[in-house]
């Protein structure tokens, strides 16, 4: 059978490829050509379902082409079958329920806690009241703001390391003189105090504060 | 083919202009635009009426004569929707459900039976339609000729028509 001339119009046509002129013509000539009709329409038809179902159609080529990146899914993904991955699912929505749900009504009230002299913690703070800046002379005292009755004070004096500690119920505390006649002017000092209660447990901390002792004239 | 015989068979040649005219006016006015079979009848109705009051006078062919009458009542459809257009917006356009059944159906087995075809076959329909290269782009991608592509694509056709037949 002799080829139409039109028949490479066809692709052309239905991909919206040609010029209005072109277009028409074409168009009249279909009007005339049962042939080319017939092939329009098949051809039609092909286009429109690999335009609406290409995505899915050319799944193998897609990821080709264009998810290479996206291969390891596939793979990860064809590891388990659909039940399996639902199985699973299933599964770390039980774990998240118990870690998120459960849990945590079962968690015990905050545990008590020790700490040691380098140890820090936040919480209830001591307020710290005198010496807080440089002083002309050596401290007779070191004095704090109270914070309730009963409870037990300590006390840390530090040069490069700990100088001297004393435990008091007061919210005051004087130096012993085998202290003070180690403490020299001109060097830096620094302080702290912990709160203890009744129980033994520490309940607030101070900043550490550093001073310097002015050399006399 | 082209028929200039002046006594034609009406009836005949409404049977085989209707799908021709049903595909022209779908292709310009939308598949789903559910207008389009009324104005496949106003149509058909016109070149009833033109052949029978003596105005087709076969100086051209049928074919033309018919095709003349369509583009004309399209163009006039979309001026009037335009005009309509204007002044109020139109209800959006659903396709008629049972037909997209039908069509589904169809739709489904010519995706099934492309994703059969050999990749040799596929993949110049996925550059050529799908991607919208062009055949000398296809070409070029695939290291054959252009006439290669669309000898690849004629037969892809082919391979389909006899498989759906099947």
């Amino acid at each position: 059978m002799k080829k139409c001339k039109f028949e490479d119009a066809i692709d052309n046509y239905l991909l919206n490829n040609l010029a209005e002129a072109e277009k028409e013509e074409f168009e009249e000539h279909y009007f005339n050509c049962s042939q080319c009709f017939e092939k329009v329409v098949a051809r039609d038809e092909m286009i429109q379902v690999i335009k609406a179902k290409g995505a899915r159609i050319f799944r193998d080529e897609y990821v080709v082409e264009e998810a290479k990146g996206a291969a390891w899914f596939e793979k990860a993904w064809s590891f388990f079958t659909p039940r399996q991955w639902a199985a699973a699912a299933a599964a770390l929505a039980l774990v998240a329920v118990v870690v998120f749900g459960v849990l945590p009504h079962y968690r015990a009230t905050s545990p008590q806690f020790y700490i040691n002299e380098e140890d820090t913690v936040r919480g209830g703070s001591v307020t710290l009241i005198s010496p807080i800046i440089d002083i002309k002379s050596i401290p007779s005292y070191f004095e704090w703001k109270k914070l309730g009755d009963d409870l037990e004070y300590k006390i840390y004096i530090y040069n490069q390391k700990l100088l001297w500690s004393a435990s008091t119920k007061e919210n005051k505390i004087s130096l012993p003189e085998e202290i003070t006649k180690l403490m020299i002017a001109g060097e830096k000092y620094s302080w702290q105090v912990k709160a203890f209660s009744p129980e033994g447990t520490l309940i607030a901390v101070s900043s550490r504060v550093q001073f310097k002792i002015s050399k006399t004239e | 083919m082209i028929e200039k015989d002046k006594n034609l068979d009406l009836d005949e040649v409404i049977l085989k202009y209707r799908s021709i005219v049903s595909f022209k006016v779908r292709k310009s006015i939308g598949n789903y635009n559910p207008d389009w079979e009324d104005v496949v009848n106003e149509i058909i109705t016109n070149v009833i009426e033109k052949v029978k009051s003596g105005e087709f006078r076969a100086e051209s062919s049928i074919g033309t004569f018919i095709y003349t009458i369509t583009s004309r009542r399209i163009i006039d459809y979309i001026r009037q929707k335009t005009k309509v257009l204007k002044h109020a917006p139109e209800p959006a356009i659903l396709p008629d459900p049972s037909e997209t059944v039908e069509d589904e159906e169809r739709a489904e087995r010519i995706a099934s039976r492309i994703n059969q075809l050999k990749p040799k076959f596929k993949e110049v329909l996925y550059l050529y339609y799908y991607k919208e290269l062009s055949r000398e782009e296809v070409a070029q991608q695939l290291g054959i000729s252009p006439r290669k592509v669309s000898e690849r694509v004629n037969y892809a056709q082919k391979l389909l028509k006899k498989m759906l037949k099947e």
